[in-house]
């Protein structure tokens, strides 16, 4: 897996996040509806710790303060999955959506996306430079 | 995002809500009717949502092995509200029996608090709105 691999899946994931909130808000008054969220940094954490580990560089990324560094080539792909959340409080009509939590997590994930596209632009900008030489 | 999945379950959730708001705009201008077409005073109005089904090209989009997830939220039916009538002391009234009108069984109060969250959900669902779009705006700014 390319870094820009990568990214396009974590892109999938803040995407993919972006409905499943949406589809909460939009059923913040549904009776019975259950809250909906999207596995991904833990799906992506567990898939690199099982790939091996070498010296910080190129394809070589950290996932935190003192953990090993991963080898990106060696990711497999990482598809993020939707889950039916019932850890919430449910109120009375069997509805477990928190419509201020949601919006929290709606403006949190809008900002992660951003930083992505932030990182992707960087990333092709330093390929461009590299390109033209200036 | 260009199949528009988010904005498509926002776009759902504006529209339910405007439903519910005119049907609350309905109750409270009929609070005193105490005659219908169909006879008798008038029947409170209830909303009832349903979450849609998920929308297939999207998981294929993304992988089989996605959970389904949802397509947004549908109004399935309008039923009407069957507590009892009230009754109001109005001897000039024609629909008077013994001097006591039954008028509809709308409660204001319950109205406007319906009225109220409603309007927030409503409000919600156009902030969701507002960030899919973002997101689609900041995509096409990779590689500028």
């Amino acid at each position: 897996m390319t870094v820009f691999e990568l990214l396009q899946s974590a892109l999938d994931a803040s995407t993919l996040r972006q409905a499943v909130y949406a589809n909460n808000i939009a059923n913040a008054g549904t009776p019975g509806y259950k809250r909906q969220d999207v596995a991904f940094e833990t799906l992506l954490r567990s898939a690199l710790a099982g790939g091996p580990s070498g010296a910080l560089g190129d394809a070589q990324i950290p996932i935190g303060e003192n953990e090993p560094t991963y080898d990106l080539r060696a990711l497999p792909s990482v598809t993020p999955q939707v889950y039916t959340d019932t850890s919430t409080t449910v109120n009375s009509n069997g509805n477990n959506v928190d419509v201020t939590e949601e919006m929290v997590l709606m403006a949190e994930n809008q900002v992660r996306y951003d930083t992505l596209v932030q990182d992707i632009s960087d990333r092709l900008a330093r390929l461009r430079t590299a390109i033209t030489g200036s | 995002m260009f199949d528009n999945t988010s904005m498509n379950i926002s776009a759902s959730g504006l529209a339910a809500n405007q439903l519910w708001l005119n049907v609350i705009a309905n109750n409270i201008a009929n609070v005193n009717t105490t005659r219908t077409p169909q006879g008798g005073p008038y029947r409170a109005e209830i909303v009832n949502f349903a979450p849609v089904q998920s929308d297939v090209s999207f998981q294929t989009a993304l992988g089989q092995a996605v959970q389904g997830i949802g397509g947004g939220v549908e109004v399935t039916s309008i039923t009407q509200d069957t507590s009892p009538f009230q009754l109001v002391y109005d001897p000039s009234n024609p629909d008077a029996v013994n001097g006591y009108v039954e008028t509809s069984n709308v409660n204001l109060t319950t109205q406007m608090v319906d009225l109220i969250q409603a309007t927030r959900a409503y409000q919600a669902n156009a902030t969701a709105f507002d960030a899919a779009k973002q997101m689609a705006v900041t995509a096409l700014g990779i590689g500028k």
